[in-house]
């Protein structure tokens, strides 16, 4: 009885050293938490078995994410709204740096990361990580928004790809006319009432030269414009330049219908060259890719998007977990991850490198896409700007609204949040 | 039995049957292959599957959700009915002070919206550290079925006889003796029918607990379910699967113990 | 008072206390806690805390989503509550004469009831896919996008909500009318009466008083609608399906706006409470003049 004592009491004292041991000095676990990636060949547990075997005695969980980006925004802002979440290392949308940051989420990099380090990386990627001077995260994959077209189609009407609004009308038309195909739908983009609606918007808006958010922090610093930007979207859907069903369409079902040949434009993310491209699409090498286009030449940009990786101010192993980070966010990983998930770099070295192209020719007009692409309102505020607007740009795009109401409505909302917010 | 009446005890039964479709054809979506899943018609698969089942029990947080989801609803129930039980014998039998003011501040509150109260519950969770534990969502979740467990137990008590407690005092039982020996069994059924709904409440519970939870700590199984992942794809025959698992106890109940919790229902709405 | 009897108070007292002090923790002092949250600027995330006054309430009286939100609530409560009471009654009808398999009977029909709204959500998410949904194949191939297209929304989700509902109803009505005495038939239909008539004079006045209180249930419930449609379409599309609490959950939760947010939530509590307080005026109305 009392060796069975001496031995409980013996792994008490054992338990109790390794909690107050420093970290790093035992067995040590990490909680990572990403989206779930999906791919030809899921490179993470590979990945992530080469970080271990550097550092032993460090275990690597990875936890899953919801589904969609909001639904992500709100399992994080849930978990760690004044406490200290179960993880350590955290995939983040890019339109979350600044929030989490002001919140106090993140763990401040700035002291830790030299500046060489982050000069590989896109500059546009690296000012998303950036908020208040300081640096909040380091940049995982990257996307842009862009034009894809059918090669085939254009060609055989003798059309170039469209750089401006009334090109890429005229284009449907005309293609549309020529091939009397009703299941031939002309312009297919994301309507739905989610975040990806605002990408699409705000990309209008930038097509017509105005934005969401002047430098004064105003909204719709120009609403006429704003107003016509909407009202072009709204005529897409009118005059069935683009189908009806674009209002309840997001990413994938877009894509779908662009892969399946049912459409001549689609504006995505570049995951869709993938899949276009793959054997057995009904589309292969028939499709090409251009800038978005502008209401004048010139001025259309995509946005840019894709995650970051950033270190939960609770973790108990901040240098384990930056170097983490630093592990998934650096060359090689990004490389495995362009190979095997068609996530895309946000280090530039990679779209020249010889054997990524030798997989995806279409990598250097990739990086000229991203290099011209526009972040979203980089902003504390962003999702309550995007929450704000979804319902009222929405109903734009079904017709439920004139486009100076909804802008007028969402001015006045978002000037009253913001007020109060400051 | 006349055929006429077969007949239509038949067509009825059909009627039902169609009803219950979307469970049904949920049922065959979580047993169907993937690659089917999208393709109707038509309507049957050519084979059955297990592969969802097994993809959301070792993949999913699903089994720890209705680890969770049970833990919580059992103590849910076990402490609206250790709390409600006295309570509503009180106000069925004894001369409370301010009986039918209180009677009616229970029933006003099982009508309470949970949107009211989240916010200050949420600031009380986040203020004691709970968040993320079943402790936060028993709370929660007792406050609001502890008053319908009272008003439907108050019922029940009400529907037993006194003059049976009164004829074993007589007899030379102690209070207590009375209430343990006589009431309490004769109050059972209504005692299942009172835990049975708290229990179904907490289990289908969902905004308190998307609010309160976090991790698979404490994470419930509707929450799961709304929340289940997927990247660009949804996992239809995933969340088939899920569904069913999330709804198991709710159907052993139906079928099981439909006796008590019909009566539970008509007993919370037609008493008055 | 005899001594026993303030010994049974005392008693009572004691019984009630726990339970008192529960409610009183977490019911009561929410309640009032969320007035005073609601008179804020709140957002604990970036520290922000001070006195709003009643601003939250004027901006919401001037705020078209706010008005959008209560108008869908209150068509969303109206039709499904309505049609949950006509199909109830019907399935309640049929239900009465059954002799064989009432258990399977009722079995199919508490199924929809007992699990979760979350369920629900995901079972008709999949019914009305526009390319796979049973629905529209049903339908004859048709091509609809329900939850996408604005004008279907809505009856989507009251769809949705009166299947799960509507066993309520029926069970509720059912029960009331296996006790109505089988002379009352009998006499109508000495006096000639056919089944419309026997229905409407005979079953329906019967049915009043439970059909009332069902009715008072599922108007609050509906009320304060939030799962359903929250899983369902998220509120969307062009924010057709946002009810009140969807709106106040926005606020809360995804926005941060706690004082704001609360604001919405005592708006549907206040809602609450007076369709219960007028309910029961005009029940005891018609009692007085019955």
């Amino acid at each position: 009885m009392r060796g069975r004592r001496a031995v409980l009491l013996a792994a008490l004292l054992a338990l109790a050293g390794c909690a107050e041991r420093p970290p790093g000095d035992g067995p040590v676990t990490l909680v990572f938490k990403h989206a779930r990636i999906l791919g030809p060949a899921d490179p993470f547990p590979g990945l992530l078995a080469e970080f271990a075997a550097a550092h032993p005695g460090v275990r690597v969980t990875s936890e899953s994410l919801p589904w969609s980006s909001d639904e992500q925004h709100q399992f994080y802002v849930i978990n760690l709204e004044g406490r200290s979440p179960g993880f350590d290392v955290m995939m983040l949308d890019v339109i979350w740096v600044p929030e989490f940051a002001r919140a106090g989420w993140l763990l401040d990099l700035t002291d830790r990361v030299r500046p060489e380090e982050l000069a590989p990386h896109f500059a546009s990627t690296v000012a998303a990580a950036t908020w208040a001077g300081r640096v909040w995260a380091l940049p995982w994959n990257m996307n842009v928004g862009l034009l894809y077209y059918r090669a085939d189609l254009l060609a055989k009407y003798g059309l170039r790809p469209p750089e401006t609004w009334e090109e890429l009308e005229a284009a449907v038309r005309t293609i549309r006319a020529g091939e009397r195909d009703p299941r031939l739908e002309g312009y297919l983009w994301q309507g739905k009432q989610y975040e990806g609606m605002v990408v699409n918007v705000l990309e209008a808006l930038w097509a017509n030269g105005t934005r969401l958010l002047g430098a004064d922090g105003a909204v719709f610093p120009e609403p006429a414009r704003a107003v016509e930007a909407l009202a072009h979207l709204r005529g897409l859907l009118a005059t069935g330049v683009s189908p009806r069903w674009v209002t309840a369409a997001d990413e994938e079902l877009s894509r779908r219908a662009f892969g399946d040949g049912r459409a001549v434009f689609l504006r995505n993310w570049p995951y869709v060259l993938d899949l276009v491209e793959a054997p057995g699409s009904a589309v292969r090498g028939r499709v090409g890719l251009a800038p978005l286009p502008g209401r004048v030449r010139g001025a259309g940009a995509g946005s840019t998007g894709g995650s970051h990786l950033g270190i939960s101010r609770g973790t108990r192993h901040p240098d384990l977990a930056l170097a983490l980070v630093r592990f998934l966010t650096g060359e090689r990983a990004q490389r495995a991850m362009a190979t095997g998930a068609a996530l895309y770099p946000t280090r530039t070295a990679l779209y020249r490198d010889p054997a990524l192209v030798a997989r995806n020719r279409w990598l250097p007009r990739i990086h000229d896409l991203m290099l011209a692409g526009r972040p979203r309102p980089v902003t504390p505020s962003y999702l309550l700007l995007s929450t704000t607007l979804q319902p009222e740009l929405s109903a734009v795009l079904v017709g439920l609204k004139p486009p100076a109401r909804a802008i007028a409505d969402a001015r006045r909302r978002l000037d009253y949040f913001l007020a109060s917010r400051r | 039995m006349s055929r006429g009446g077969r007949l239509r005890d038949a067509l009825v039964l059909a009627a039902l049957a169609a009803y219950a479709v979307p469970f049904v054809w949920q049922l065959l979506t979580s047993l169907k292959p993937e690659a089917e899943l999208l393709r109707v018609p038509p309507l049957l698969p050519a084979r059955l599957t297990l592969d969802h089942y097994r993809v959301v029990l070792e993949q999913s947080l699903i089994p720890r959700a209705l680890l969770n989801s049970l833990g919580v609803a059992g103590l849910t129930t076990l402490s609206a009915l250790l709390l409600g039980l006295p309570a509503a014998y009180a106000l069925a039998r004894l001369p409370v002070p301010g009986r039918s003011a209180l009677l009616l501040g229970i029933v006003a509150s099982t009508a309470f919206p949970q949107i009211a109260t989240v916010s200050p519950l949420y600031l009380m969770m986040r203020a004691l550290g709970l968040r993320d534990t079943w402790t936060a969502l028993v709370l929660a979740h007792t406050s609001f079925a502890l008053p319908l467990v009272i008003w439907l137990l108050a019922g029940f008590v009400r529907e037993i006889p006194p003059a049976l407690e009164e004829s074993a005092a007589v007899d030379g039982a102690s209070r207590g003796q009375a209430l343990r020996f006589i009431l309490l069994p004769l109050l059972a059924p209504g005692v299942a029918s009172a835990g049975l709904l708290a229990f179904l409440f907490s289990w289908n519970e969902f905004l308190f607990a998307y609010t309160f939870t976090a991790t698979g700590a404490s994470r419930t199984v509707p929450v799961a379910l709304a929340l289940f992942p997927g990247v660009f794809e949804v996992p239809w025959g995933d969340i088939a699967a899920a569904s069913m698992l999330a709804s198991l106890p709710p159907v052993l109940i139906v079928v099981g113990l439909q006796r008590y919790l019909v009566r539970g229902l008509l007993a919370g709405a037609v008493k008055d | 008072m005899t001594r026993r009897e303030r010994a049974d108070r005392r008693r009572g007292l004691l019984l009630m206390a726990p339970t008192l002090a529960t409610l009183a923790v977490l019911t009561v002092y929410p309640g009032a806690w969320v007035l005073w949250l609601s008179l804020q600027y709140r957002v604990p995330a970036f520290g922000v805390d001070r006195f709003a006054g009643a601003s939250h309430y004027a901006f919401l009286a001037g705020d078209p989503r706010f008005w959008s939100a209560a108008r869908t609530t209150a068509l969303f409560t109206v039709a499904s509550v309505g049609l949950e009471l006509v199909l109830g009654v019907a399935v309640a009808l049929a239900l009465v004469g059954q002799r064989r398999g009432r258990r399977l009977a009722f079995s199919l029909l508490l199924l929809a009831w007992a699990m979760p709204a979350v369920v629900t959500a995901r079972l008709f998410e999949w019914l009305y896919h526009p390319a796979a949904g049973l629905l529209n194949v049903l339908l004859g191939g048709l091509d609809l996008n329900w939850l996408g297209d604005p004008a279907l929304a809505l009856p989507a989700v009251v769809l949705a909500d009166v299947w799960r509902t509507l066993p309520f109803v029926a069970v509720l009505a059912y029960a009331r009318l296996l006790g109505i005495p089988t002379e009352l038939y009998e006499a109508a239909q000495v006096d000639g009466a056919g089944r419309l008539a026997t229905f409407t004079r005979v079953t329906l006045p019967l049915l009043r008083g439970v059909l009332l209180i069902a009715v008072l249930f599922r108007t609050l419930d509906a009320l304060r609608a939030f799962d359903l449609m929250f899983v369902l379409t998220g509120g969307g599309p062009a924010g057709t399906t946002e009810t009140l609490t969807v709106y106040a959950y926005r606020g809360l939760f995804q926005m941060l706006q706690l004082g704001f947010g609360s604001a919405v939530g005592v708006v549907v509590f206040a809602l609450v409470m007076l369709v219960a307080w007028a309910y029961l005026r005009l029940l005891r109305a018609g009692e007085a003049a019955a």
